[in-house]
């Protein structure tokens, strides 16, 4: 024994001290500066559920991450808060003129907006050939210098190799081209600098591709080399400077810089509504403008009047939002036309075409065909396409219809969307049987993720859920009437207990003190002479008294005494209790159990004995018997108990009373027992009392008892007479 | 005796959870009190930030809240046409712990709602550039350029130019923004009163810049003897700007253009002069008007400020160089980068 609480002490100790310090250490993992670093992206793998956007259309493409908007200050961050220092790096190419795109580090803070963060970045701009340094604080401030590369300019869709680097309260930014060895470099302190944050990619009024993104920690030896490096490459210095007054010259293009279009726009384009009304018979050549909606899977063009697919385009990269010039072969189709072996001519980048918001019934007519619109449906199912694609089904009241995605970025978001949620999706609308299947009136092809709108979850109201509420309230039910019943029967234990005291009380004083007094009397009657004959009746008289009121207190201290209950069982107990009485007679005791013997409630077997009890000292006090029978029958759900006497008997009368009669039909009717005495003179005397046994409730029975139970209430309420209309008038 | 002692032990077992309670009602009492703070928070949307136009707004505003003790939140849609990201934006500044909004709006109508439901919602809003078509009052205030003055400021200027002959185009009137509709109403109306025989030629614009650029185009190739365009945005004063560069003209046209997004614009030998805002009073004014609104003190409902004509002459001042000063940063927290290498 004592060497095993040994043993379980030598596992436990160990086992606690591990659960007392495995939250402190997994704490201190969560904040650690370098968890989770090095990092490297997984564009090639089209992967990256890790990093969140702030504006912009960013998506994976060909194993980079690009972003096709201009917008200003879009943003893709990753990592974590407590990332202090540390170094971000990438190969970098700007998609356009006129802005800038590079790295953020130590970032937090961050919305959609165009210096929405708190945080640091460094970008190539091509707006004046610079390299840029700043800190953003819902402000911009920043150091730039021109790059040192050859040629001395920032060229739109070549690639650069960044580095951003953030050791205690210094920055330090480098680009470079790949196959150059020169680089351009600015290092600066910090005095009241941002201590930590996570990286990132950013653009301001240019798209921009990244790839191989690598993540280091860093450390002042990482400063030192950059520095001597640059040193040795001859970067030249200049002179140190406070912020303010210079951030001027980031936001403000020379006019001369402002990119021109290339040629004068068309002055005989269509409107490309007109497109639907061409000849089918007869092709012919047509020129319209407008405003890129779509790229991939195919482009879409659109103006005010509508949109149409171009085929087979020789054309210059384009972006959505760029303002087109597109001239082609018409080929008109039921709801628009498509522009065949089409030339696209840039004029000029602009901003993506907000969508148009219509019903899912307006968008099935086809009215909107070719048209980049928004409309809202409920998600019913979701799935993976061919050509890397994902496939939402959705269902709009009376309409339904699909919506195709390029997967890139799409992967987080197909995870996250629950079948049921309440979607708004932007994309165009296209009539074409290769989208729809002819299943559904429309198909929207999606341009990114961010184009998608979750807004509301899927009702909570479900059949599993309602389900699982019912389940819940059964269990609960279910434990409130076990904890019931275990009350209750505490509750009874503690009255038992309660009356073990009071009873052990009485034997201690009550009984000794008959006891007593009966020896005192002894003592007088044995001093008082016997010609006293008067006093001597007296003494007996109360001898006789005292022995009579010794036994009932003996009686009671019994009845006080349900231990014996619970260990000897209710047989046992009244048959003990029959000896009690009989004790020095002769009259023999019969005691018998027949059937399957089950558990008897307590508070059924109490009142059973207290019955018990008091029919045999009945039977002993009043009927002088020879022989005692106690028979204890077990019934599939209800017991009965039989006492019987040989003994005088009784003429049985319809009130009556006295013998404790009361008493025993009080506690039968607590049980709901039925109480019988019959009784003949010189026949002896049958006493019954027969009571029902709670059903036993197992797993292969419940069924039945809930049928019965349901059946008794049905019969119950169909037994109960509807009130005639006349009743209740007066 | 068990009584007692009963009653002792519940007497005990009251005071152990009359204890509890009261600690837990203290605590929760102080995280009250650390939560309501006693800075206010004042919320700026201006029509979009890192613009020359709106970042004096910002500064303007941190200068004022720091003398007051208010602290400001800076932040814009990325676009002046991006109008539902600006009412998002008003939108979640309502439902957070802000006391005020300073909104310069992108739109007269659009605005209206999320406006409305800020001021039900108890904050205190000051309309700042151009007004909503709202009366002022109770939570409700305006600080206003003042367009009628513009119009007449960019007419007085081209009646010197002109000397009231010739034909001028006026572009870019956005009707999403009433103060531009005003602005130019007010110039016509000015023209036609000093300068009856100057025709006018009118077009509609919009926050796109090759949008305007080609409006530009197109209005100069229908106008060939053009003497001056009068640019009501930045969008048409740049796009006027580039539109001449493309088209030769038979003589040369000088351009008037409000609300430029850089003074750089002034060496390109078109453009005459530039009218600009004083986006950082404004941004000042609107921060006192709400501290005086929360400390029970009455502000004016409605200021207009007059706006500056920028020449040549006058771009280097000091009072120009503090109207178009982006450094938002207030003095004292100015950080120091110092170019070590």
């Amino acid at each position: 024994m004592k060497r095993s609480s040994v043993g379980r002490r030598v596992f436990l100790v160990p086992l606690l001290g591990l659960l007392l310090v495995s939250p402190f250490a997994v704490l201190e993992y969560q904040r650690s500066p370098h968890r989770g670093l090095p990092y490297h992206d997984s564009f090639a793998t089209d992967r990256a559920e890790e990093w969140k956007a702030f504006g912009g259309t960013w998506e994976l493409i060909n194993g980079t991450m690009r972003n096709d908007s201009d917008e200003r200050g879009a943003k893709l961050l990753t990592g974590s808060m407590r990332w202090r220092d540390y170094s971000i790096e990438a190969d970098v190419m700007l998609l356009g003129t006129g802005g800038d795109a590079g790295l953020v580090v130590r970032s937090s803070d961050e919305e959609e907006g165009v210096d929405s963060y708190t945080g640091y970045y460094a970008g190539l701009r091509n707006l004046d050939d610079t390299l840029t340094l700043g800190r953003a604080g819902h402000g911009w401030m920043e150091v730039t210098k021109p790059v040192v590369l050859n040629p001395g300019k920032v060229l739109a869709n070549r690639w650069y190799h960044l580095k951003l680097l953030a050791v205690g309260c210094q920055l330090i930014a480098t680009a470079d081209l790949p196959s150059q060895t020169s680089n351009t470099t600015i290092t600066v302190n910090d005095a009241d600098c941002i201590s930590s944050g996570r990286a990132g990619l950013r653009s301001y009024e240019s798209g921009g591709v990244w790839r191989n993104v690598v993540i280091r920690p860093a450390t002042e030896s990482d400063v030192a080399a950059i520095l001597s490096s640059a040193h040795l490459q001859g970067d030249q210095s200049s002179p140190s400077q406070n912020l303010g007054v210079t951030s001027l010259s980031s936001f403000h293009a020379p006019e001369a810089d402002y990119p021109a279009p290339g040629l004068p726009s068309n002055p005989n384009t269509q409107p490309i509504s007109s497109l639907k009304s061409f000849p089918v018979a007869r092709p012919e050549e047509a020129t319209v403008r407008g405003t890129v909606i779509l790229t991939a899977p195919a482009m879409y063009v659109q103006d005010s009047g509508g949109g149409v697919l171009v085929e087979n385009s020789a054309h210059e990269a384009v972006r959505v939002g760029d303002e087109v010039e597109v001239t082609g072969t018409v080929r008109p189709s039921n709801f628009s036309a498509t522009l065949a072996g089409a030339t696209v001519r840039v004029l000029w980048g602009g901003s993506p075409m907000p969508a148009l918001s219509v019903t899912a019934s307006q968008a099935a007519t086809g009215a909107f065909d070719a048209t980049f619109i928004e409309v809202e449906g409920r998600l019913q199912t979701k799935a993976y396409g061919n050509e890397d694609t994902l496939i939402f089904d959705f269902d709009s009241g009376l309409q339904s219809f699909r919506a195709i995605m390029k997967r890139g970025r799409g992967d987080a978001l197909y995870d996250k969307l629950k079948l049921g949620s309440l979607m708004r999706i932007r994309g165009v609308s296209v009539v074409d049987p290769a989208y729809t299947e002819n299943n559904v009136p429309f198909t929207l092809l999606v341009r990114s993720t961010d184009d998608v709108v979750v807004l509301a979850g899927p009702p909570w109201w479900s059949a599993g859920h309602l389900v699982a509420i019912l389940t819940c309230l059964l269990l609960l039910a279910l434990l409130s009437n076990y904890v019931y019943h275990r009350v209750n029967n505490w509750r009874l234990r503690a009255i038992a207990e309660e009356r073990e005291h009071l009873a052990f009380e009485m034997h201690d004083t009550l009984a000794q003190g008959f006891a007593g007094i009966g020896f005192q009397l002894e003592a007088i009657r044995t001093g008082v002479p016997e010609e006293f004959s008067g006093m001597h009746r007296q003494i007996d008289f109360a001898s006789e008294l005292v022995r009579h009121s010794h036994a009932e207190a003996r009686r009671t201290v019994d009845m006080l005494r349900p231990q014996q209950l619970e260990s000897q069982g209710l047989l046992g107990v009244l048959s003990a209790c029959a000896h009690r009485l009989v004790a020095g007679g002769s009259v023999a005791i019969e005691a018998k159990a027949v059937g399957d013997v089950q558990p008897i409630p307590l508070r059924i077997s109490d009142n059973l004995y207290r019955i018990g009890q008091e029919a045999l000292a009945n039977a002993v006090r009043h009927a002088h018997p020879r022989t005692l029978s106690i028979l204890l029958e077990y019934g599939k759900n209800s017991v009965r108990l039989n006492l019987s006497d040989d003994g005088a008997g009784f003429v049985q009368r319809e009130d009556l009373g006295g013998f404790g009669l009361l008493g025993m039909r009080k506690r039968a009717a607590s049980i709901s027992a039925h109480l019988d005495i019959v009784s003949q003179l010189g026949q002896g005397t049958l006493v019954t009392v027969m009571a029902a046994l709670p059903p036993r409730i197992t797993f292969l029975s419940w069924p039945q008892l809930l049928y019965k139970f349901l059946r008794e209430k049905y019969r119950n309420a169909t037994t109960i007479e509807p009130p005639h209309p006349g009743a209740y008038r007066g | 005796m068990m009584k007692s002692c009963d009653t002792q032990l519940r007497a005990r077992g009251w005071n152990v959870r009359s204890s509890l309670l009261l600690l837990g009602a203290v605590a929760l009492l102080g995280l009250m009190g650390c939560q309501r703070g006693s800075r206010i928070e004042i919320a700026v949307i201006p029509r979009t930030s890192g613009a020359m136009m709106w970042e004096p707004e910002h500064v303007g505003a941190q200068a004022a809240a720091l003398k007051l003790g208010a602290r400001v939140y800076w932040n814009a849609p990325t676009r002046e046409d991006d109008i539902e990201g600006q009412i998002a934006l008003v939108q979640r500044v309502s439902f957070q712990n802000y006391q005020g909004i300073i909104l310069a709006p992108d739109q007269s109508r659009a605005l209206i709602t999320p406006v409305r439901r800020a001021i039900e919602r108890g904050l205190a809003v000051v309309v700042i550039g151009s007004p909503l078509p709202m009366p002022p009052g109770g939570r409700l205030s305006y600080v206003l350029n003042d367009e009628e003055a513009g119009g007449r400021i960019a007419g007085a200027r081209l009646a010197s130019l002109l000397h009231c002959q010739g034909s001028v185009a006026i572009l870019g009137i956005d009707r999403d923004i009433s103060g531009i509709v005003t602005r130019a109403r007010s110039l016509e109306e000015f023209l036609a009163s000093a300068c009856p025989a100057v025709r006018v030629v009118k077009r509609d614009g919009s926050f796109n810049i090759p949008h305007e650029q080609q409006v530009a185009e197109e209005t100069l190739r229908a106008n060939p003897d053009l003497d001056a365009v009068v640019a009501l945005t930045s969008t048409s004063t740049l796009g006027a700007l580039t539109a001449l560069k493309n088209i030769r003209t038979i003589h040369r046209i000088c351009v008037i253009g409000f609300d430029p997004d850089s003074l750089f614009r002034l060496e390109n030998p078109n453009l005459d002069s530039l009218v600009l805002e004083d986006t950082q009073r404004m941004g000042a004014e609107g921060v006192r008007i709400i501290v005086g609104k929360i400390h029970g003190v009455s502000g004016p409902r409605m200021t207009q400020i007059e706006p500056v004509l920028v020449t040549r002459e006058n771009v280097n001042s000091a009072e120009v160089r503090q109207l178009t000063t982006m450094d938002w940063r207030p003095e004292p927290f100015a950080a120091t980068w110092r170019i070590v290498q």
